[in-house]
């Protein structure tokens, strides 16, 4: 079904290449999974076999690429189009209308086919995605999972021979993305379709028992079935243990000390919506929390009401001894970091060392002192000998390393972290965790929001998991997880816990 | 926080009356209160808009810058009640003396521009801008051109949600508006669109490669699968538009 000989790509402008002599060749109906660290190459593969790659970006092509015998290469993007689907990272983003009727229905209506036929083929595509209840639905009130099933279903509902999923589930909650990945096995076994996923999520997918294709620095490094070596998956091993241990709700080392936050009773809501419904909580020096939850749970929510980003609208939030009603956030800012979801958000300055030092300069403490511990930190994380760069020419992985060195550049007290690891290859993820870790270490508090068991099970000493807007769970990550699975939460155990 | 000033779903009569019909009805009204000479006529062409806001369930007082329009009508109405000195003195207040000729200035201008305002809010309010760009594809509008309607219409929500984060990033990071110099200014403007500069061309790049990969602009033409209804109620609305727009033009002509 696909043939690749000998590929190698290299975008305009950049001194590295993205592709380095692949050779791959896909049987009809196989089940790949690429995996790989970010910018190795993945993306730009699946954009390759789609055609988009050799018209839509300037850069110095070799090799073929066939797809169900077309020169991928010479052929227009249409004929391309007519048997290669790819679903992208974002449904957001690829979007094109305003309602779940009418994405579905656009490719088969730019395609000029009869309306009876266009009916016929939207009703099969969200039925096989499972998604027929969504029909009437506006596409932004849909949930995280069902953008990506309506996703989904508007590619197959031209038909394709092969599908393409780019990391669909890396913005989903671990409930969202067991979902769409029985979703995509689903529709192998029903369709019959040749399926690439573009995965960092492996575990997820040994059920399906996939052909694995590892990439490293855009050349394939591994070629077979999923081992327990292939792809290297796992996190370090568990960090030292916390220099805590909890007794009576609260670690015992910190009896004494103030809490760093004491939460009363806090409700949050959008235009009269409520988000948080009374949540009530403390949390002590030297805590390392993971809160968890559905994607719409609440937990961005909360962890903005603790930067007094969001006031609350009853109960209220003291964080180091100030009431967020009462102190300006610059002010509180100054000991409290906030890493926010997507990296692009929050690069403003125009040089790396000058991202680096943009808070403490904005808080007139760009002391020698600090530029030292950027300079350190900078060299630590890969970046010592960028810092005349411009943020935006780093990579993904780099990126949310310059984010993180940001804000441990002014040392505060409480880091707040927000889904950090959407995106990350587990060795970036387990360096940012190192990182953090030592600032806990030094009795600095850290929140993290995420999606990953694993993360929370080796690195957090507290869970907190939301439900529809209330703490349901809070308690050491070993009572936390035995929680969850009381309350049937098994998508967010880690592996080694859930039932077979 | 009142809601932005977007459609709002609902069945009343003007909800249901097709997008193009609305538009023309709301076109005739602009006009209308431009080329009537007599203040009241116009002030009674605002009791009909506001009626319509009635018949179509809307509370304007729950619009966002409602406020703000009706305080500039106030002001814009004022000013000519205080200086335009036309006819008699309606009363002497120290130095002040509104005339009979200013109350009607003041009652044309402030009326003219409430009627125009609040025409445009009942076409926004009642009309599902999706609808609105499949009525113009259907009425001959190229449907490139309809999708960039529909496209912006996508965006523009993303975008405030995104321009919302970069703020607090800001903030997060102890950044503080206080535009001292138009170089301080700038730098702030930059700071703050950069980021949503960059999320755009990335956004444009996945949409590129969605619609490419789904065919749109193989063909000059395509097919809709939604029809917006062009029913009796519709003809009726734009039978009586005609028959209103001919009676208004004769009678300004005798006028």
């Amino acid at each position: 079904m696909i043939s690749i000989e000998g590929l190698s790509f290299r975008f305009q402008g950049s001194a590295q290449y993205a592709l380095r002599d692949v050779n791959l060749e896909i049987a009809p109906g196989e089940f790949v999974v690429i995996a790989g660290p970010s910018g190795c190459g993945k993306s730009t593969l699946a954009l390759a076999i789609g055609g988009y790659l050799f018209r839509q970006y300037d850069g110095e092509a070799a090799g073929k690429v066939r797809v169900a015998d077309m020169d991928v290469r010479q052929c227009p993007i249409y004929d391309v189009a007519e048997v290669v689907g790819l679903v992208q990272q974002n449904p957001e983003a690829q979007f094109c209308t305003l309602t779940v009727q009418d994405e579905v229905a656009f490719g088969l209506e730019n395609r000029c086919l009869p309306r009876d036929e266009i009916q016929d083929r939207m009703a099969w595509a969200l039925s096989i995605v499972g998604a027929e209840h969504l029909a009437g639905r506006l596409l932004a009130t849909l949930s995280g999972g069902e953008k990506q099933k309506v996703a989904i279903a508007a590619m197959m509902a031209a038909k394709p021979q092969v599908l393409i999923f780019d990391e669909p589930t890396s913005n989903l909650d671990p409930t969202a993305t067991a979902e769409v990945f029985q979703v995509i096995e689903h529709i192998q076994a029903r369709a019959g379709i040749t399926v690439l996923v573009i995965e960092h999520k492996v575990d997820y997918l040994l059920p399906f028992k996939p052909r694995l294709v590892a990439m490293e620095q855009g050349r394939i490094v591994y070629d077979g079935p999923v081992t327990e070596a292939h792809p290297p998956r796992s996190l370090p091993a568990r960090r030292p243990s916390h220099p805590f241990s909890y007794a009576q709700g609260r670690p015992s080392a910190t009896i004494g000390e103030e809490p760093v936050i004491c939460v009363e009773d806090l409700h949050v809501g959008y235009n009269a919506a409520p988000v948080l419904r009374g949540v009530s909580l403390e949390i002590w020096p030297g805590e390392f929390v993971a809160v968890m939850g559905d994607n719409g749970s609440g937990k961005t929510t909360f962890l903005q009401s603790l930067l007094g980003l969001l006031k609350p609208t009853q109960g209220r939030v003291e964080v180091l001894g100030q009431d967020t009603r009462h102190i300006s956030i610059s002010r509180l800012a100054r000991q409290v970091g906030f890493v926010f979801q997507n990296p692009d958000h929050q690069l403003f300055a125009e040089s790396v060392w000058q991202e680096a030092t943009f808070a403490p300069r904005n808080f007139g403490a760009l002391d020698e002192a600090t530029q030292a511990r950027v300079e350190a930190l900078l060299a630590r994380c890969g970046l010592g000998d960028r810092t005349h760069d411009h943020p935006y020419r780093l990579s993904y992985g780099e990126k949310r390393r310059l984010n993180l060195i940001s804000v441990l550049a002014y040392a505060p007290r409480l880091i707040l972290l927000d889904e950090l690891l959407i995106g990350q290859d587990p060795g970036n993820a387990a360096f940012l965790l190192g990182l953090l870790h030592e600032r806990v270490e030094q009795g600095d508090t850290v929140i993290m929001v995420n999606h990953h068991p694993e993360v929370t099970c080796r690195y957090a000493s507290r869970l907190i998991f939301f439900n529809s807007g209330q703490a349901v769970v809070d308690a050491p990550t070993e009572e936390g997880f035995r929680q969850l699975a009381a309350l049937g939460k098994e998508v967010y155990l880690p592996s080694t816990r859930r039932r077979p | 926080m009142k809601p932005r000033l977007t459609y709002q779903p609902g069945h009343s009569i003007l909800h249901r009356l097709h997008p193009l019909v609305k538009g023309a009805w709301m076109l005739f009204g602009t006009i209308l209160v431009f080329v009537v000479p007599d203040p009241w006529a116009v002030l009674a062409v605002l009791g009909l808009v506001l009626v319509a806001f009635s018949v179509a369930g809307l509370r304007l007082g729950q619009v966002r810058g409602t406020r703000l329009f009706v305080t500039t009508a106030l002001l814009l109405g004022g000013l000519q009640i205080l200086f335009v000195r036309q006819g008699p003195v309606l009363v002497q207040i120290g130095p002040l003396a509104p005339t009979i000729g200013g109350v009607k200035a003041g009652v044309y201008v402030a009326g003219r521009f409430l009627s125009v305002v609040f025409l445009s809010y009942l076409f926004v309010l009642t009309t599902d801008p999706n609808s609105l760009a499949y009525a113009l594809m259907q009425a001959g509008l190229p449907y490139r051109y309809g999708f960039a309607l529909i496209t912006a219409l996508r965006l523009v929500p993303i975008f405030e949600q995104e321009g919302q984060i970069v703020y607090n990033a800001q903030l997060a990071r102890g950044v503080q508006y206080d535009a001292r110099s138009p170089r301080r200014f700038l730098t702030l403007a930059r700071q703050f669109f950069l980021p949503l500069l960059v999320s755009a061309l990335g956004k444009v790049d996945a949409l590129a490669v969605s619609m490419e990969g789904r065919c749109f602009g193989k063909y000059p033409g395509r097919t809709f699968l939604r029809t917006v209804h062009f029913t009796r109620w519709d003809a009726a609305a734009a039978i009586l538009l005609l028959l209103v727009t001919v009676a208004t033009a004769s009678a300004l002509a005798v006028l």
